[in-house]
């Protein structure tokens, strides 16, 4: 468990201003951090623990600008949350470049729930039964021979 | 019970073991499965390790973030460092790259192979490698795409670029009576793409090899001069280092991919007196234009990748148009909150495209303590020119099919709403900080040359001066291919491991 304490706060925060507006719908936000823990948990763990310290960092730097007034970004308001967040994803460098690289990844994390696809019009499956369907009434003796012949002989005929 | 006979995962193994073999071989992609299929028909004892877990067909489904986690190297989430670092992404799954990559499959242009036999390759010429090529391309059933599986989104790009009078080409792919899933990148889910997870490796199986998922390889073993196996551990659920695995065998074949193999080898206490183990490193920077359509376009009904302009072949451009699932574009879109969620309202109408550079190898792999194998990679300039010049034809071709509106992959720079606006804004300097790329190809960093001090490995794959171990994956490459390099590893590892064979009796294999 990479997000709990003061991470999972940073993280919960984050995430409530880099996505949509919609991840405050029901426990969408809930199900964007475990979708996160898990896509840490395929991280090496010293990028698992980076990650962790890069969240705890956003949220504390806030303090340093204009609008925070001193306030981490758990804190603010959600105007002043953005205009952080905006302000440091801009600027040039290595802290805007790490903020980005989270603020991708939890994104994805949000485009995975199955609402957020279908409020934009993704719904896969029905399509991908269907042509899935089609292409075994279309070829289905072909697909059998060619299975078939996964495994058969095929030395090669000639030396070179 | 393991579903493929031959094949064990770290479930079923309670302790340390030791097995024998003829040949091991690290990694079950293109090349390693491929050389496991060809060995065990001529009668070797294989044995192959994969770090990653075995996902049958019928598990991939549609959630992009579920197949980063369980197919790919750290979730997809590598990362070249420099400036600009470069997101990289690699299979690590039973079948390699091959499990998520797009399936496109063509041939290495004769140019390059004319180039890396004149730089000290030998039997590489096309005559040479036509009968690779052929077999590779009937093995994996490489072809056209059936009538009805093109997306909207690749017939508006191809549209655009033949507006414009350019060369466009239909892809080959892998591919058996491929439907259209659009979900290359997640696994194919009705087996139509002809991955090794599907060919090489249940033939190979059938065959009579073994297979070890879930077991990662520490280093070679070596007396004196001669390869004796290798030594690993499996890793349990969560991460957990398991079970130790020791293969003795009397041929190595290291195909863990252009970044793990020479890291592998270098970890191993082997250096190559060419001084280019690790270095060399290729990775096709690729950058992507986002365009928003009037049309609903619906990218996701339709073949991943169906078409490719190559028009700037000479010039090491290739342009493509690729649909990407909602959480790839949400990833790469820029802007958050509510301005992001304006932006992926319209992802019906969204086509994603962009020009693959020929680059010029100027990237690294290190073994850094505590972090492993690590990347570095320094964008040259011409390159970071082309990267641009690919930006801008890529823009046109989407302006010439009807787009409104193109987000560009440079940060900080405005959105281009038409042909006159896009070519002022790239009129200026792009600083090479603010390009945005990722990178699927990785190649070069065990190059093959027959002179030891040009190259890791002799034209066949055998590493200078160890007898028996050889490495068999994109690191062979001399340079980039300019091309989806897939077809060209099979078709090396087929020759390769021909070549093999043929010396068997050297290696009592």
């Amino acid at each position: 468990m990479v997000l709990r304490g003061p991470v999972r706060t940073a993280a919960r925060r984050f995430a409530e201003v880099v996505c949509p507006p919609g991840v405050r719908a029901g426990d969408r936000t809930d199900r964007v951090l475990g979708e996160l823990e898990l896509m840490l948990g395929a991280l090496q763990p010293t990028a698992r623990t980076a990650v962790a310290a890069v969240f705890v960092l956003i949220d504390q730097a806030a303090r340093l600008h204009p609008r925070a007034r001193g306030r981490r970004l758990g804190r603010l308001d959600d105007e002043a949350a953005d205009a952080y967040l905006r302000a440091l994803l801009a600027r040039p460098g290595t802290a805007a470049q790490l903020a980005g690289r989270l603020k991708s990844l939890v994104v994805m994390c949000y485009y995975e729930l199955p609402e957020a696809r279908r409020e934009i019009g993704y719904d896969p499956d029905p399509y991908i039964t269907a042509v899935s369907r089609r292409r075994l009434d279309r070829y289905s003796a072909d697909i059998r021979a060619t299975e078939a012949g996964v495994a058969a002989p095929d030395p090669w005929q000639d030396r070179r | 019970m393991s579903p493929l006979p031959g094949l064990v995962g770290q479930a079923d193994v309670g302790g340390d073991i030791v097995v024998d073999c003829g040949a091991v071989i690290v990694g079950s992609g293109a090349g390693g499965a491929t050389m496991a299929a060809e060995l065990s028909e001529a009668g070797v004892d294989v044995i192959v390790i994969e770090e990653g877990g075995y996902h049958p067909t019928e598990s991939f489904g549609t959630n992009s973030c579920r197949a980063l986690r369980t197919l790919y190297r750290d979730g997809g989430g590598g990362m070249a460092v420099g400036r600009p670092s470069v997101l990289f992404a690699e299979g690590r799954c039973v079948g390699g790259s091959t499990v998520v990559n797009g399936g496109m499959s063509w041939r290495t242009p004769a140019r390059v192979l004319a180039r890396w036999a004149a730089g000290g390759v030998t039997a590489i010429s096309e005559p040479d490698m036509e009968p690779y090529f052929a077999r590779a391309e009937g093995r994996h059933s490489v072809g056209l795409q059936d009538p009805g599986t093109v997306g909207r989104d690749s017939e508006l790009f191809r549209g655009g670029a033949e507006a414009k009078g350019w060369t466009v080409l239909p892809n080959r792919r892998n591919q058996l009576h491929c439907a259209g899933t659009n979900n290359c990148t997640n696994g194919c889910p009705t087996g139509a793409k002809r991955s090794m997870l599907v060919t090489s490796v249940p033939r190979a199986l059938s065959l009579g090899a073994r297979l070890f998922a879930d077991c990662r390889v520490d280093r070679v073993t070596r007396s004196g001069a001669a390869v004796t196996g290798v030594t690993g551990h499996f890793i349990r659920q969560g991460g957990r280092a398991g079970p130790r695995m020791t293969v003795r065998a009397r041929a190595v074949i290291v195909a863990g991919g252009a970044v793990q193999t020479p890291a592998l080898l270098a970890r191993s206490g082997l250096r190559s007196a060419s001084g280019t183990l690790g270095r060399n490193l290729s990775l096709h920077p690729n950058a992507t234009v986002i365009a928003f359509f009037d049309e609903d376009v619906t990218g996701w009904q339709g073949v991943h990748q169906a078409f490719q302009v190559r028009e700037f072949t000479p010039e090491g451009l290739l342009l493509t148009a690729t649909n990407l699932t909602p959480p790839m574009l949400a990833g790469i879109m820029p802007g958050h909150g509510r301005e992001l969620g304006e932006l992926m309202a319209d992802y019906n109408r969204v086509v994603t495209a962009g020009p693959l550079v020929s680059d010029s190898g100027t990237g690294r792999v290190r073994n850094v303590p505590g972090l492993g194998a690590q990347v570095f990679y320094r964008l040259t300039d011409s390159d970071a020119a082309r990267v641009v010049r690919g930006v801008e034809l890529t823009g046109q071709a989407l302006f010439a099919a009807g787009a409104r509106r193109l987000l560009l992959p440079f940060d900080g720079t405005p959105e281009a709403r038409g042909p006159g606006e896009l070519r002022r804004l790239l009129s200026r300097p792009v600083p090479k900080r603010s390009i945005q790329l990722y990178s699927i190809h990785l190649m070069g960093t065990a190059r093959m040359n027959d002179d030891p001090r040009r190259g890791v490995t002799d034209s066949f794959g055998e590493f200078h001066g160890v007898p028996g171990l050889f490495v068999a994956d994109a690191s062979l490459f001399p340079g980039p291919t300019g091309i989806n390099p897939m077809e060209t590893v099979i078709a090396l590892a087929m020759r390769n491991a021909r070549q093999l064979v043929e010396r068997r009796s050297r290696y009592a294999i």
